[in-house]
């Protein structure tokens, strides 16, 4: 048992056969995917498909009717809160907080799996928070109030609240919604600078293009392609899931994927609504 | 050694009550302190919270229909607490089995309401509520009421045959609320509110056809001060239960204290740092109930405290709840013993019922801190 191999243990995701309903709905059908150790996984799909629910249930937020989401071997429902939050970091979509805290306490929140009631912050505490303030590029801002920051300010504060946590895994629910495009890059180059295993959701599939490893399209409560960029992204699986025409190119600055959208038309257009609603069920 | 101090602590106790309400508004002035410099500023917001309650308390005993100077006050507690025999005349009935317990009550209740409204916002993740949101203090009204009207007639507003009927509506109303609330797996903060509002308002509403049906002038008067809140006629004996229960429960909640501060980044949040939020909600609800429950026994549904204390607080030393806990207690306690002397002493030819004086006095105080709070954003 090499020490190597146990951070691989609990740096691994494995999401088995997993099944959510909601209100009598059935949200993830079934899902299947491995986010490997220290690689940055990718979720995209269309609104309602099922990522949010599938990184919930990661998160622990929500409990699943089957299926299980292994932490290396281990079932994440099998621990406790506190101690799967100490492998498992998230950073959903929620804008909540207008309850007076200053940055430095929002980050300082990372910490709670690690503490016990009535205890103080431990000089682990201390550190782990300030090395996530400084990674994240906010401890300038430590002493304001987390409801005066901008946007892309706030998003900086609440990875650093992750990265307080120390995780294995890092689970980030479209981080770069509503940030504007510099902001966008910011965040994600922050995450790539990460060595840790990273399940992400993203809206804007040039970004998840870029700075994925791998990704798996979620489709109807199903993964209905997994692989690298390159491989899923095709036009064919462009119309089919989202239904959209786009062209794939190179990127010439980066060589990365680059998906040309083509905003006039939708893919529906050319195939009848019938075959395309009742498609790959 | 008297004469020396008695000058100097008299002219403190006559700044008492407004000492508090200008240490507030500098929090408000200086636009949200520092995460680094607000450990420091907690020290000596506790600091002169804690002398302003020694002075709140003394001044409580010292004022009143008749006056007694501050060295006799003191004279007579410490001739009590050294178990010496008790000073011949009125001043030691005055001074020991009037105001004491009664001071006493005040500051074990607004601690008990500064603690609950704290919790209380938290658990529904809304600044706007208070102890007496989510329905437990219409239970208690109803159960005394229902005494006051129907039952025999029981001496004083804090008969302990009041009290406990009161407690006993508290703990009927929660348990209409948790049935209601926990439907659809939830206790969510919407799921709770519309709970509470909902049976508080139906409570509220047998609490209004019985005091129709209230026979005399004197059992009017009962109730009335019963839904706006009273410390008159507090005894010693009554002290220990609502004592023990505020200590329980801030020792409850302040170990719960950082999963309270990650509720209110939302659940989701909350459940990604470890926190096991359905059964935070359920913990949380139960606490502030019962020790909702248990003030409104003894002291009736005194308002505005439990929603002004936390903002008051929040703009003093922040959101952390490690700190915020406590100094919502040591600022309730303050604020209700220095209200409560108001309320006896303000006019002379009778005593004002306290929760007028709190919603008098704390609405304008809470607004104007808002605004400027608002503005500097």
């Amino acid at each position: 048992m090499s020490g190597e191999a146990t951070a691989d243990d609990t740096m691994r995701i494995t999401v088995e056969n997993l099944r959510v309903a909601l209100a009598g709905r059935d949200i993830l059908a079934g899902v299947e995917l491995i986010a490997a150790a220290g690689e940055i996984t990718g979720l995209v799909g269309p609104n309602g498909s099922g990522k949010s629910t599938l990184l919930r249930t990661v998160y622990r937020h929500l409990k699943p009717q089957g299926g299980r989401v292994l932490l290396g071997e281990r079932d994440l429902r099998s621990m406790t809160p506190a101690a799967a939050a100490r492998h498992v970091a998230a950073l959903p979509q929620e804008r909540e907080s207008d309850f007076e805290f200053t940055v430095r306490e929002v980050v300082a929140m990372g910490r709670t799996p690690y503490q016990k009631a009535f205890a103080g912050d431990s000089a682990a505490d201390r550190a782990a928070v300030l090395i996530a303030l400084v990674q994240t590029g906010v401890e300038e801002h430590q002493g304001r109030r987390f409801a005066t920051l901008s946007g892309g300010e706030r998003q900086r504060v609440l990875l650093a609240r992750a990265l307080a946590q120390e995780p294995d895994v890092l689970v980030l629910d479209e981080p770069t919604n509503h940030l504007d495009v510099r902001h966008q890059v910011e965040l994600l180059t922050l995450l790539r600078a990460q060595d840790r295993t990273t399940l992400i959701a993203l809206h804007d599939l040039n970004a998840a293009a870029s700075v994925c490893d791998r990704l798996h399209v979620l489709h109807e409560g199903r993964v209905r392609a997994s692989g690298t960029p390159r491989e899923v992204l095709t036009p064919a699986l462009l119309a089919e899931v989202f239904g959209i025409r786009a062209a794939v190119l190179d990127h010439p600055l980066t060589g990365d994927l680059l998906i040309a959208v083509d905003h006039r038309t939708t893919a529906a257009a050319e195939v009848p609504a019938v075959e395309s609603s009742g498609l790959r069920r | 050694m008297r004469s020396v101090s008695e000058p100097r602590i008299r002219r403190r106790a006559g700044e008492g009550v407004v000492a508090t309400g200008s240490a507030a508004s500098a929090g408000g002035r200086t636009g949200g302190p520092a995460g680094a410099t607000r450990t420091a500023r907690t020290a000596w917001v506790v600091a002169v919270l804690a002398v302003l309650l020694v002075v709140a308390l003394t001044s409580a005993v010292s004022f009143g229909s008749v006056d007694i100077p501050i060295g006799e006050v003191w004279s007579v507690v410490g001739r009590r607490l050294r178990g010496e025999p008790p000073e011949a005349g009125t001043r030691d009935l005055i001074v020991w089995q009037l105001r004491l317990p009664r001071a006493l009550l005040a500051a074990v209740v607004g601690a008990g309401l500064g603690l609950v409204g704290t919790a209380v916002q938290a658990l529904v993740r809304n600044p706007l509520a208070d102890p007496y949101l989510l329905g437990i203090s219409s239970g208690a009204s109803l159960g005394a009421i229902a005494v006051i009207v129907l039952g025999a007639g029981t001496g004083g507003v804090l008969g302990w045959g009041l009290s406990a009927s009161a407690f006993a509506g508290a703990l009927a109303a929660f348990a209409l609320v948790w049935a209601l609330a926990r439907r659809g797996g939830g206790f969510s903060p919407l799921r709770l509110v519309l709970a509470g509002i909902g049976v508080g308002q139906f409570l509220s509403g047998f609490t209004s056809f019985l005091v129709l049906q209230a026979g005399d002038e004197q059992q009017t008067r009962g109730v009335l001060f019963w839904l706006m809140g009273s410390l008159s006629g507090a005894q010693w004996d009554q002290l220990a239960l609502p004592t023990t229960a505020v200590v329980l429960g801030l020792l409850v909640l302040q170990a719960r204290a950082r999963a309270l501060n990650a509720l209110l980044m939302g659940d989701e949040t909350a459940a990604g740092l470890g926190v096991d939020v359905a059964r935070l909600r359920r913990e949380l609800f139960a606490v502030t109930s019962v020790l909702t429950g248990v003030l409104v026994s003894v002291s009736g549904a005194i308002g505005f405290v439990g929603l002004m204390v936390p903002h008051v607080c929040r703009l003093l030393i922040g959101g952390d709840h490690r700190r915020l806990l406590p100094v919502s207690a040591l600022f309730g306690a303050v604020l209700l013993v220095a209200v409560d002397t108001l309320a006896r002493t303000a006019v002379s030819t009778q005593e004002l019922p306290i929760g007028v004086v709190t919603a008098v006095i704390g609405a304008p105080v809470l607004l104007l801190l808002l605004d400027r709070r608002l503005e500097t954003r």
